[in-house]
């Protein structure tokens, strides 16, 4: 697992913080999942219609609770988003809202891959 | 005490999940919202529950977090549950406007089950003091309520300036009894007793009651303190307990309103066939006031040589005479005008003392 992508620290914390409950755990990472698709859809609407400020929450809502579930690079792409939106200077708006989207897709595919190893083992 | 009732208020599902689940780990009641006007109209439902904390997340869709939390503390009925801010790392300055609106305190986003258990915690402890200080202040309200209640009703029993005294700080020592100069005024009519020999019961009661009401609103108006009224007669003193620099003036002034006012109630019961004359008497010098009377029923009242004194004075005088003693002549010489009326021998007096009649006030100015 690339630590850039999913912090094994963080779900260490999430495991942590619910109890050491690992199906609550995976209960949290669907709802992320969940939402996540959701922010972005949002994200991508507002860049699509120029709404560039409407862009500020779902990006703050998706980077809060990527650093929960440990999505670093998520995170990251997000707070600056935020920051961007939030300050009108954001050229490219649908470009950068991709970029996220594809940083979710991996983060996505590494909590499902960990799922996976996890219940095989 | 893990029984607190909390209102989760957050947009992202994934947060509010998790701390519904960390609040119901250790033992609180959780209730949820997506955002501050789901929240507000949670709280302000006619059957609410009362929260005892919210946890307030700062960006939201629909009503964000500083909306919210100024509704809040601009709801009388909310404004004292603790609000506790859930930020990110990066939202310092946003956590500073939320506690200047008026927020109790602040949580990160992704927060140690330990911190959140306390700071909930140290938020229930004020809540409950604060619903604690709002069950005293209502039980207060209701007591003062009792109190104010008791005190206009014993001004119906009263005169307003002991019922005054009996809910006054010092009214206790000054009930107890004390010495002070006072301004005594004794007022009763020349030919009562023939009065209510002649005329009907339902007559004499009918005159004493316009009476009574005509004196009592002068008594009121020049601030005396009314010790009683039996039958014809009554006696005010001043200066106690109010104090009244010009307690003699005023009971001069007094005694020549009555006087005053009497005329056109007496031209009235003339045109019936009863002549009735006003007779006046005051003294002015030291008394001892305080409760008088037997457990079950006290008069606030005085005693002392002056009180005889105007007594007497008061048999004295003729119809329509205002009699005043040397002391009191003295304090309103330079008020009024009052002719020296001899020396006179009052029952119980070793020697005559000069007697001065009232004629009015010396300044044009209206009594």
């Amino acid at each position: 697992m690339d630590p850039a992508i999913l912090d094994p620290e963080a779900f260490d914390h999430l495991l942590d913080i619910t109890g050491g409950e690992l199906e609550f755990v995976d209960e949290l990472i669907d709802t992320y999942l969940e939402d996540g698709e959701a922010q972005l859809d949002a994200m991508r609407s507002a860049a699509a219609a120029g709404d560039i400020a409407a862009i500020v929450r779902p990006a703050h809502s998706l980077k809060s609770s990527s650093a929960n579930v440990g999505a670093k690079a998520l995170e990251t792409l997000c707070r600056a988003l935020e920051a961007d939106a939030g300050t009108s200077a954001l050229p490219d708006a649908a470009g950068r809202v991709a970029e996220a989207a594809a940083a979710f897709g991996l983060a996505r595919d590494a909590l499902i891959a960990e799922r996976a190893a996890r219940q095989g083992a | 005490m893990n029984d607190g009732r909390v209102l989760v208020v957050d947009d992202t599902l994934f947060n509010r999940r998790l701390l519904v689940r960390l609040l119901t780990g250790i033992g609180h009641e959780v209730l949820e919202a997506g955002d501050g006007r789901e929240a507000l109209a949670i709280l302000r439902a006619p059957d609410a529950p009362s929260v005892d904390v919210i946890l307030l997340d700062i960006l939201m869709p629909v009503m964000d977090g500083y909306e919210t939390l100024e509704a809040l503390k601009a709801d009388e009925a909310l404004r004292d549950v603790p609000v506790i801010v859930i930020s990110g790392v990066d939202e310092l300055e946003s956590v500073v406007r939320c506690i200047q609106i008026g927020a109790a305190d602040y949580l990160p986003k992704s927060v140690a089950p330990e911190i959140l258990r306390a700071r909930i915690e140290a938020s229930l402890a004020q809540k409950r003091l604060h619903d604690l200080e709002r069950a005293t202040m209502a039980e207060q309200a209701l007591l003062l309520g009792t109190i104010e209640r008791q005190r206009s009703e014993l001004s119906r029993f009263l005169s307003p300036q002991v019922a005054a005294l009996v809910s006054s700080e010092d009214g206790e020592t000054l009930l107890a009894g004390h010495r002070r100069e006072i301004t005594a005024m004794f007022c009763d009519l020349r030919n009562f007793t023939g009065f209510s020999e002649q005329a009907a019961p339902e007559e004499v009661l009918g005159f004493l009651r316009a009476y009574h009401a005509v004196m009592g609103e002068l008594i009121v108006t020049y601030e005396g303190t009314l010790e009683h009224f039996a039958g014809d007669g009554f006696m005010t003193f001043f200066n106690d307990p109010a104090l009244q620099d010009d307690h003699a003036v005023r009971a001069v002034r007094l005694a020549i309103a009555m006087r005053d006012r009497f005329v056109a109630l007496a031209d009235e019961w003339r045109r019936r066939g009863h002549v009735l004359e006003i007779g006046i008497g005051i003294a002015t010098g030291y008394a001892t006031l305080g409760r008088i009377g037997f457990e079950g029923r006290y008069d606030y009242g005085a005693v002392g040589n002056v009180i005889i004194h105007a007594a007497r004075l008061s048999g004295e005088a003729g119809p329509g005479e205002i009699l005043i003693a040397p002391g009191t002549f003295a304090a309103v010489e330079a008020d009024i005008e009052a002719n020296h009326a001899g020396d006179r021998q009052l029952k119980g007096y070793s020697r005559p003392i000069p007697v001065h009649a009232v004629v009015g006030m010396r300044s044009t100015e209206a009594v």
